[in-house]
């Protein structure tokens, strides 16, 4: 059976959040190793690999592998009725119909009690390989979520340019053009402002803005966001969790079509 | 007992009882002009032959079996439908009684010929006997001789109703060119010459002139022989095919609250291809083989023929009235007069033996016409009626008869609710995520492949 108890609810509610306007049903695959998530989009051209790892419960326990399908819509709505410092505990039998979630709060001695029913999702699962990219680039979450959600207004894809200047991003609409160009600032007093360019090669790559600025929903999980680029290989957007988990989003870049 | 015997189609030949030339020794190629198997009269006499003589109808040649003593025998060709495939097995005499198996026409056909047991292999010296590919059986039965002077008495066409009285001999001069053998038999046997005019006289006018009488053809009494011939046919009650066809469904009374009877229309269609078949059939049978030759189908169809005049005229009647006690009578004397007219007499004569026949004192036609005449009407009525009803229970019928059909649709329209609950679930992102252009953006799995270890 699972159990694993969240200090905070929040963090769920956030993962939840960031990805069900990606996906609506996914498998929370949950091993001793922690809960692992992996899910694409309708279309296929993104995917959302999430890994909650066992340190980020106390306790956990999972006795045994357990896929638990779950429709998003429904976990959003009864995570929705979690206060943001409430603890939350997963439950699970070995072989479930329902998922449990309790959510206890932690100055009063309210606890709340939901069932989900579970779904059986029949979802491809990819085995993606560690890779070295090209060009990693870290930068604020809000920075990347602003430069999205500015050049989505202008166009419907935006390319990446990264060498040793510093990384561009350009767009092409039809009212006009727009372009950010950001270069490597370290900041000590406030490194969550840093913008770290690790370059091996000169990248250049184009993507769909509309899948960038929903990756951009996470932005609330960390402070940073890493951009791994190597040509003709999906982008990574990477979310830093406490206690090495991680929210990951690929999305495949256009190919061909300049726009 | 009649015997059988095949015999190739070299018809001028006398037919002496089993003989025959084409031995057969393992496995021989096929014959191009295989034997043919027929029961023929027994006791008749050693001059009995295959002639050739116009077929009063068609006007096609066709062969016949002609005995000195006896007559004329037309030739019916019984064969099995064309989809069943058969043949006969023809073994010498001995073999006969202990196993005799044709592989052929109706069980009917092989009983007859183990009683007939005459049968004849074709070749005495070939042990395992003959195989015939065909399945046809010829069987010779007698045929008014009248007949087949008819056409030498009938005027040529339609118009030229002028007849004159001849003698004997001007009328068989007319049938020489299309029928060469009537004349040599004529000459051959005098018997014949005494039965033809013997014959004339009943169905002629006559004038002696001298001492050779003149006939001309009387179309009152013609049919009057016709009718005597069909109510003969009809004293036994007629062939159970033909009652079925053309009395019982012809009669039949249409039920009108329940929408449910024979389909006029289906009726009438069918019997108009059949004629089709049979005209066909004839044609080309004619020419191949003896005499009016019908293969069980188109014995069939013949009939149908008939039932096509008759149905036009006949096959209607039937309120939801009682059917008067002579009327079943009178139609089976009409249907078999029918089939008589369009089997046996030349079609310049059927119209004006038609048109006699509606003012014939001794039957009463006109009653039966009547009746006829109501039962369209009410089988019309019935039959627009159904067209309605028809479609709706036909419709109904389709949808409770095919139920794998209707959960596979239940199946189809759960799938769909579904997939509309499903798609009204989604949330906002997902769905403006379906509007983007994706063009030009590989599927992630071109990217990472299926069984890779997953990424930590």
């Amino acid at each position: 059976m699972l159990e694993a108890r969240l200090e905070q609810a929040n963090l769920l509610k956030k993962v939840v959040d960031a990805i069900k306007d990606l996906v609506q049903d996914c498998n929370f695959d949950c091993n001793d190793s922690g809960i692992a998530l992996q899910a694409m989009d309708n279309s296929h051209v993104a995917l959302v690999s999430m890994m909650l790892r066992s340190e980020a419960f106390s306790p956990f326990r999972c006795d045994r592998n357990i896929a638990l399908g779950i429709n998003l819509g429904s976990l959003t709505k009864v995570l929705r009725a979690a206060a943001t410092d409430d603890i939350l505990t997963l439950k699970a039998e070995d072989a479930p119909d329902v998922v449990n979630l309790v959510f206890e709060s932690p100055s009063t001695d309210r606890i709340s009690e939901y069932d989900i029913k579970l779904m059986d999702i029949d979802q491809e699962h990819l085995g993606i390989p560690e890779t070295e990219y090209a060009a990693t680039i870290s930068l604020p979450a809000s920075e990347f979520q602003r430069i999205c959600r500015d050049l989505s207004a202008l166009s419907e894809s935006v390319s990446i340019e990264c060498s040793k200047e510093g990384v561009k991003f350009n767009c092409q609409g039809d009212i006009g053009s727009g372009s950010i160009h950001l270069r490597p600032h370290t900041n000590v007093d406030k490194p969550d402002t840093n913008v770290e360019i690790d370059l091996t090669e000169p990248v250049s790559l184009t993507f769909s803005l509309k899948y960038l600025v929903n990756f951009c929903k996470a932005s609330g999980l960390s402070d940073q966001v890493k951009l791994c680029l190597s040509n003709e290989v999906p982008l990574l957007v990477e979310y830093t969790l406490q206690t090495n988990s991680y929210l990951r989003f690929y999305l495949a870049p256009k190919i061909g079509d300049e726009e | 007992m009649a015997r059988t015997r095949s015999k190739p189609a070299t018809k001028a030949k006398a037919s002496t009882p089993g003989t025959a030339e084409s031995a057969t020794k393992a496995f021989p190629a096929s014959v191009e002009n295989p034997p043919k198997l027929f029961v023929l009269p027994k006791d008749t006499s050693k001059d009995a032959r295959i002639v050739t003589l116009e077929n009063p109808a068609t006007g096609m040649p066709s062969r016949y079996f002609f005995c000195p003593d006896r007559g004329f025998y037309e030739f019916t060709r019984i064969a099995a439908p064309k989809r069943e495939s058969r043949s006969w097995l023809i073994t010498s005499e001995k073999r006969l009684d202990d196993a005799e198996k044709k592989t052929d026409a109706e069980e009917e056909k092989n009983k007859k010929k183990k009683k007939e047991e005459e049968e004849e292999a074709e070749e005495e010296e070939a042990p395992g006997g003959y195989i015939t590919k065909s399945s046809d059986l010829f069987i010779a039965t007698p045929i008014d001789m009248l007949f087949l002077i008819l056409p030498a008495l009938a005027p040529k066409s339609a118009k030229d109703t002028k007849q004159l009285f001849l003698c004997l001999d001007d009328h068989m001069d007319k049938l020489s060119s299309s029928s060469p053998h009537l004349k040599v038999l004529l000459s051959q046997y005098p018997s014949i010459r005494t039965m033809l005019s013997k014959r004339l006289t009943a169905c002629c006018d006559i004038v002696d002139a001298g001492d050779e009488t003149m006939f001309r053809l009387s179309h009152a009494k013609l049919l009057s022989l016709l009718l005597t011939k069909a109510s003969r046919m009809c004293a036994k009650g007629l062939p159970p095919s033909l009652e079925e066809k053309f009395i019982k469904t012809a009669l039949s009374v249409p039920i009108m609250t329940i929408a449910r009877e024979e389909s006029n229309l289906s009726t009438m269609s069918t019997s108009t291809t059949t004629t089709k078949t049979t005209t066909i059939t004839d044609n080309s049978q004619a020419s191949t083989t003896p005499s009016t030759t019908f293969d069980s189908q188109s014995s069939t169809a013949t009939t149908s023929t008939t039932a096509t005049n008759i149905s036009t005229e006949e096959i209607q009647e039937k309120p939801s009235l009682e059917t008067p006690p002579e009327i079943p009578h009178l139609l089976r004397l009409r249907t078999a007069l029918t089939y008589l007219l369009t089997t046996y007499l030349p079609s310049p004569l059927r119209a004006p033996l038609q048109t006699l026949l509606t003012s014939t004192p001794t039957h009463d036609f006109a009653s039966l016409d009547a009746h006829l005449a109501t039962l369209t009407k009410l089988k019309s009525e019935a039959f627009a009626l159904r067209s309605i009803s028809d479609n709706i229970s036909r419709k109904r019928g389709f949808e409770e008869g095919d139920e794998e059909r209707m959960a596979e649709r239940e199946e189809k329209k759960r799938k769909k609710e579904d997939e509309e609950k499903r798609k009204k679930a989604e949330s906002r992102g997902v769905k403006q995520l379906r509007k983007v252009d994706t063009s030009g953006m590989k599927k992630l799995s071109s990217f990472f492949g299926k069984p890779a270890v997953k990424k930590t």
